[in-house]
């Protein structure tokens, strides 16, 4: 069997001594991330990139993937005993997760939807083991047309279905390219948008503009607004961790679906874990028989949300990994993580570099298997660290942020950077844009700009390529309609669309 | 509550002065070349056209609605952005316990009130795990305290 020998190609990489280490450190530093609000995803990726530098691409991608998956699970943490998630995708756990907790089920809560979360990231984990090498198979036929129209649509999907503004999220995207472009021309070794700066010829450093828009302005808007939690240590006893007969039986079915549906919406760009949660809360209410139990503490409110979040983290690693386009943010940030380490995403990844493809997923099955351990008996611990007060954590944070931006290649032009950054983030913010747009365009840019020059000089300056090729024609006409969706429809839909008070304030876990 | 939406006014107002920016950039100083063979200036002028055109349509849009005036708070970015500064500033030339010390306590300057015995103890604290990590545990050559002069 092919995909037996190749699980256990990956089996072996997954399970190196220091492979297993790193897994174990990235899923621990996910699940802290996770607990701690204001600290996301993205700017914990970023802070802890230089970590891996020098790493083999192999471990430094285990690590980041450990870190990804380990922030949903630590999550639900904050939310389920504070009413505040951790990360967007766990803000519906907030509902029914929270009152659970008044009612002193807290420990049941935490332990279920740990449980639902390992249940829902299996099921992605399986899903991706099989799809991810056929697609990518299919994929080695694409020309560039078609590699164009996929990043297009990836950008036009993640700008409109995010939260706010699908105008902004648009430019945010146009904005993210135009800063990818600068740095030397790779076909005609012009220098753009370096404005003298030598440092910059091999452009803008992926790291400190992560780092200043997710880091710095996450900092400049979370200071003096973030108070340390306080919350009773009687509600998580071990002793109370353990669910009733009834509501074991009640998990199953919100499990299953949210897993299915989870998978579903992690491998559309644009949409991911924040929204499949959303999604899967809104159907376990509207098909469950006493719906009025809903935002009481009904387990089926958590156990469908969380298992749909974890099951969206993992199956958003099939378009990057077949497709080399990343449907997210923090999914751009892996595919960038490849790159610096030299390795070229695309659908030869899987044929090319078996050891990495493999290893990779079979060290998610080892990371979740690790993140059940850790939180099961360490709830008690994961609680205490949401007492840390932040004005301890964000001069750290700030600290770490400098030295990694400086160790990234030893000059202090990063950092520089990544207080510009800062504040063009801090723009942002206040001025509403959203940040994970930025980020993809700025990944997705230049080999945008390549494919589209690559397509027109096949088909000598025709721009009918595009519409002639059957597959490029269909994306592009998916696209146009998410565009037109987005701009026209989505606007009224948002409105109409009750929110919860605990809404994520923007994608910035996805 | 403001008669427009001031906030994206302002916003739709920059990306237009960015857009046209980048275009005039891409347009003067680079090739643009011709379709068939597009020269390195022709992809980011297209793109600065659409960012100002963008910015056009939310100004627009701006003006058919109230905006709320948005919380602005000058402090934290003020001290959050020279803690960076700092840090870039005192790298190089001194050394990284100075860098760590100086920019953890512009940092904590932030917060509007001053703790002197736990910012003590957080730069001590720092000073001692950020070298063990980068420097031992990484093996990063930065020097811990340098003497320019």
């Amino acid at each position: 069997m092919d995909l037996l020998s190749n699980l256990g190609l990956g089996l072996g990489v997954a399970l190196s001594l220091t492979n297993l280490f790193y897994c174990f450190l990235g899923a621990l530093l996910g699940t802290i991330i996770g607990v701690i609000p204001g600290l996301g995803v993205l700017a914990a990726i970023s802070l802890l990139f230089p970590l891996t530098f020098n790493l083999e691409p192999t471990t430094a991608l285990i690590m980041l993937g450990g870190i990804w998956y380990g922030t949903t699970y630590g999550g639900s943490t904050a939310s389920i005993l504070l009413n505040l998630p951790g990360t967007p995708a766990n803000a519906v756990t907030c509902l029914d997760g929270y009152p659970m907790a008044r009612q002193g089920r807290g420990g049941v809560a935490l332990f279920m939807t740990t449980v639902a979360s390992f249940f829902g990231a299996t099921f992605g984990i399986v899903l991706l083991t099989l799809f991810t090498p056929v697609i990518a198979e299919y994929a080695l036929r694409f020309g560039s047309a078609e590699y164009f129209a996929l990043m297009l649509m990836g950008l036009v999907a993640a700008s409109t279905m995010a939260e706010g503004s699908a105008i902004k999220g648009l430019a945010m995207v146009t904005l993210g390219i135009i800063i990818g472009l600068a740095g030397m021309d790779t076909q005609s070794a012009t220098i753009r948008f370096t404005f003298g700066v030598l440092g910059l010829l091999e452009g803008v450093s992926l790291i400190a503009l992560a780092m200043g828009i997710f880091g710095i302005a996450e900092i400049i808007m979370s200071v003096r607004r973030i108070q340390a939690a306080d919350i009773d240590p009687d509600s998580v006893k071990l002793s109370a961790i353990k669910p009733s007969r009834d509501e074991v039986g009640r998990s199953w079915f919100p499990m299953l679906r949210g897993s299915a549906l989870g998978s579903f919406f992690g491998t559309l760009p644009g949409t991911g874990p924040s929204i499949a949660a959303f999604l899967s809360y809104g159907i376990e209410k509207r098909i469950n028989k006493k719906p009025e139990r809903f935002g009481k503490g009904a387990i089926e409110g958590i156990m469908g949300p969380e298992s749909a979040n974890n099951a969206a983290d993992m199956t958003a690693f099939i378009p990057t990994l077949s497709l080399g386009v990343p449907g997210s943010a923090t999914m751009a940030l892996m595919l960038g993580v490849l790159m610096i380490h030299g390795v070229a995403p695309g659908p030869n990844l899987i044929s090319g570099q078996p050891e990495l493809f493999w290893g990779l997923i079979m060290s998610f099955w080892v990371g979740n298997i690790i993140l059940l351990v850790l939180n099961i008996p360490f709830i008690g611990l994961w609680v205490r660290m949401l007492t840390i007060p932040y004005h301890l954590l964000y001069p750290s944070v700030i600290v770490f942020i400098c030295i990694g931006a400086y160790t990234a290649n030893m000059s202090s032009l990063n950092i520089w950077m990544v207080a510009l950054f800062g504040a063009v983030g801090f723009a942002m913010r206040i001025l509403r844009f959203p940040g994970a747009p930025l980020l993809l365009g700025f990944v997705l840019g230049p080999m945008m700009e390549e494919h589209f020059r690559r397509a027109m000089v096949l088909s000598r300056g025709d721009f009918a390529t595009f519409i002639e090729r059957p597959l490029s024609a269909i994306i592009l006409s998916l696209t146009a309609a998410i565009l037109i969706w987005g701009v026209m429809g989505a606007s009224n839909l948002r409105k109409r669309r009750i929110v919860p008070d605990t809404a994520p304030d923007g994608p910035s876990n996805s | 509550m403001y008669k427009f939406d001031y906030t994206d006014l302002i916003g739709g107002g920059l990306l237009i002065v960015i857009g046209g920016a980048v275009s005039v950039i891409s347009i003067t100083s680079y090739p643009l070349g011709v379709v068939q063979r597009m020269g390195p200036g022709m992809f980011p002028a297209a793109l600065g056209g659409v960012l100002a055109g963008l910015g056009l349509i939310l100004a627009l849009q701006s003006l058919r609605r109230q905006g709320e005036r948005p919380d602005i708070r000058i402090f934290s970015p003020i001290f959050v952005l020279t803690s960076v500064a700092a840090f870039a500033l005192l790298i190089a030339p001194f050394g990284l316990i100075p860098a760590i010390i100086v920019s953890t306590v512009i940092a904590s300057c932030a917060e509007l009130r001053i703790r002197p015995v736990e910012l003590s103890l957080l730069c001590l604290a720092l000073c001692l795990f950020a070298p063990f990590v980068f420097v031992f545990c990484l093996g990063l050559r930065i020097p811990l305290l340098n003497w320019p002069f």
